[in-house]
């Protein structure tokens, strides 16, 4: 595996390009974005756009399928995620009265998430999820300019409870459900939660909040309200049984240099994710093993560290963390 | 290539061996014709041993090598008979054949059962197999003069029947962990069966040995080395072809190698240390047991680029990593280029088992298993010797003249005794050793 280095995503959206922290990942399996199969497929359109070679955008591909029908089925599947969303052209929040065109945005050079050109629009982060599609949609808008409020000045006004519409060029609405407000400092956002993998269907709206530094030239927080698409139909038992997460792998052990566990049998599962961590700091996913593959991560120092692996179906459905393998404490 | 030479399987058709070492020479030595004989022991059971249960589970998925596994463990019982001759005579050799080669049937007979759901035809084929471990025990008794019991014999025999049993009921049960848990178990015993018998041979015409023993320190050390090696090739083999065929128990077997190698990583730190035992370890499973994994994937994914990659991570990065570390080890008692020669021919045979399988060529696959199989009781014979001649002191004592007789027969602690407490512990109660156990007892 090339040591590719994917730098990733994060939001600054205030009128003022803030020094926002990004990510550097080092391994392809590292980033956030390869946890998401959708996020994936548009990772790799982005690849060839970029004229990079069919192989190694394919590389990009978190777990290869090698069974024909299995293969088959993860396709459709991520198709569905896809079709499911729309591309959004527009964005109302009645309750604070918003009415605003989206852009796309995609990811600045120095690793942020790109902002809309003016303060009335509002920006659809396109290299990730499609909004009503499985996931986290996220759109950010600035919150004001230097001479006064813009699109999501009054953000932080939500409830959870109110209304997000957003529709498509032909007029297709969908409906999401504020569920939560946050803010967070500058650095410390959790890019998991608000860009990585879920199984619910999310949008994500960002802007900044908080007292301008102006040292930095930057808000020193940033404000997300998490919301939640408002399912039409009730759950048909068809969808929940496909959201079904698959059982936590077992036997997970380190021998040496090896992290090893043991299948899940389910065929569905289509690999299997590796995280690492250290004493009180999170679990980074280190690496994604096709099912098909030896159950090992390899870590020259795997005894330093703990370990915990989960499983992942066609769906894309991801098992609790198995239980965390301490090394250093055993015997 | 003298390398060759070095390490040419001292096993041919004759488990009795001229001895290298002048009599008047009493450094310890791992090639002694007792020790010879107990190599020669160690590799024809423990081979037995593998190929069985490799038979019985490929008969029982009905595998299309099935035939292949057979012929192999059919092969083993053929090469025994002319050893068993070397020793005893055609005659005698005759009727271990009449006895032996017919119970690699019943074994058979007894998948077909299970898979049947025939409980009538298991039961035969379980009394068959019972009455086999008696006659087989009586006949060793009755050809080692009684050195070794009958009963110990018998029991040794039926331990060893009842290990291949378990980890086929356990695999056709799906109970993975326990088979591959039966199996290692069970391979191991060959060894301590193979001591007790090479022991019992022994003393028994102690001239056909020059008077050498085959339970001594540095005998031990080669068998354990023995065990370890030829182990590993067993479970590589085992788990690339389980890995290209998506079987259920990949990981299981996986699993095996990975306990395996904890054990090897435990011989080493009982000779060299934790630090040689953690660098051991690194060679060990980076470029090798890894690789063999990512060979296996790339052979299913057919990305001919990531095959020749593993391939050569195999036969040349880890021969290279892997030589080095026995040379600096060994402190150049086993020459760099000696280890890496033999460590390439090693991955070769790997590869090359694993290649014929993949295209279909089951009669080739288990020839070279065979041969990459045996090849590791060369390796055992050649590092042990360096082993053995970088630390004589660590082996010393039993290469040397037994002590005089200077009392009127008080001391009664003779070497045949320890040689009987020896067997009646290991053959009687069926005790299976520990490597970590073997080693430690070596320091």
């Amino acid at each position: 595996m090339k040591n590719g280095s994917t730098i990733l995503l994060i939001a600054a959206t205030c009128m003022m390009l803030g020094i926002f922290t990004h990510f550097n990942m080092d391994k392809r399996n590292e980033t956030i974005a390869n946890a998401n199969p959708s996020l994936v497929k548009e990772t790799e359109k982005q690849n060839q756009k970029e004229n990079k070679t069919a192989k190694e955008s394919q590389k990009l591909s978190e777990f290869k399928v090698l069974d024909n029908k299995l293969r088959k089925a993860v396709e459709i599947i991520k198709k569905e995620h896809m079709e499911a969303g729309i591309i959004p052209a527009k964005l109302m929040i009645p309750k604070i009265n918003v009415k605003a065109n989206i852009e796309r945005v995609g990811v600045l050079e120095n690793g942020q998430m790109g902002v809309p050109s003016n303060i009335e629009n509002t920006g659809w982060f396109e290299p990730g999820t499609k909004p009503g599609a499985q996931g986290n949609a996220v759109i950010d808008g600035h919150v004001d300019s230097k001479t006064g409020p813009a699109v999501f000045f009054d953000l932080k006004d939500l409830k959870p409870g109110d209304e997000i519409l957003l529709s498509d060029q032909k007029g297709k609405t969908i409906t999401f459900i504020v569920k939560k407000l946050k803010s967070y400092p500058n650095d410390k956002a959790p890019l998991k939660e608000i860009f990585g993998p879920a199984s619910t269907r999310n949008l994500n709206l960002i802007t900044c909040t908080g007292v301008f530094n102006h040292t930095k030239g930057t808000h020193e927080e940033r404000l997300v309200v998490y919301t939640e698409l408002k399912e039409k139909t009730a759950h048909s038992p068809k969808k929940q049984q496909n959201a079904k997460r698959p059982i936590s792998p077992d036997h997970v052990s380190v021998e040496g240099t090896f992290v090893s566990w043991h299948a899940v049998r389910d065929k569905d599962i289509v690999g299997y994710r590796v995280y690492k961590g250290k004493k009180n700091k999170p679990f980074k996913h280190v690496a994604s093993i096709s099912a098909y593959e030896r159950k090992t991560y390899t870590d020259q120092e795997a005894e330093k560290y703990s370990y915990y692996v989960t499983s992942i179906t066609k769906q894309g459905m991801e098992s609790k963390p198995s239980s965390i393998i301490h090394p250093e404490k055993q015997p | 290539m003298k390398m060759k030479k070095v390490l040419a399987p001292v096993l041919g058709l004759s488990l009795l061996f001229p001895s290298m070492a002048s009599a008047a020479d009493n450094a310890p030595a791992v090639k002694t014709p007792a020790a010879d004989l107990r190599a020669g022991l160690d590799h024809l059971l423990s081979e037995h041993f593998a190929l069985s249960v490799i038979e019985m589970e490929k008969r029982y998925e009905g595998a299309q090598d099935a035939d292949a596994a057979k012929k192999a463990l059919d092969q083993n019982a053929a090469d025994m008979k002319p050893a068993i001759a070397s020793i005893y005579g055609a005659d005698a050799a005759q009727q271990f054949n009449d006895i032996f080669a017919p119970h690699n049937d019943y074994t058979d007979d007894y998948v077909k059962a299970v898979k049947a759901k025939d409980m009538d035809a298991k039961k035969e084929a379980e009394m068959k197999i019972d009455r086999f471990a008696k006659d087989f025990g009586m006949f060793l008794g009755k050809a080692t003069g009684g050195k070794l019991p009958e009963d110990a014999a018998v029991k040794a025999v039926q331990a060893h029947e009842d290990d291949v049993q378990k980890a086929f009921d356990s695999y056709a049960a799906g109970d993975y962990k326990q088979s591959n848990q039966a199996f290692r178990d069970g391979f191991h015993r060959m060894f301590d069966i193979s001591k007790a018998l090479s022991t019992a041979i022994v003393s028994q015409s102690p001239d056909k040995f020059e008077n050498s023993k085959a339970d001594t320190a540095a005998a031990d050390l080669r068998s354990t080395l023995n065990s370890l090696t030829s182990e590993h090739f067993a479970l590589a083999a085992m788990s690339m072809q389980k890995g290209v065929d998506g079987a259920k128990d990949y990981d299981f077997v996986n699993w095996a190698e990975d306990q395996h190698t904890a054990d090897f990583t435990a011989a080493i730190k009982g000779i060299y240390g934790a630090e040689g035992a953690s660098q051991f370890e690194k060679v060990w499973q980076g470029d090798h047991i890894n690789a063999q994994g990512d060979l296996v994937s790339a052979t299913l994914e057919k990305d001919e680029n990531a095959m020749n990659e593993a391939k050569d991570r195999l036969t040349s990065q880890f021969a290279t990593d892997f030589g080095n570390f026995l040379a600096a080890a060994t402190e150049n008692n086993l020459p760099t280029k000696d280890a890496m020669g033999a460590v390439k021919m090693h991955e070769d045979q790997v590869i090359q088992t694993f290649e014929q399988y993949v295209n279909d060529d089951y009669d080739m696959s288990y020839q070279t298993f065979r041969e990459g199989f045996k090849f590791t009781f060369g390796i055992g014979e050649t590092l042990g010797g360096a082993i053995v001649k970088q630390m004589p002191d660590k082996f010393a004592g039993q290469g040397m003249p037994d002590m005089p007789k200077t009392g009127m027969g008080g001391s009664e602690a003779s070497t045949d005794t320890l040689v009987w407490v020896s067997i009646g512990a290991l053959a009687a109660a069926g005790l299976s050793l520990i490597l970590r156990k073997r080693l430690s007892r070596q320091q």
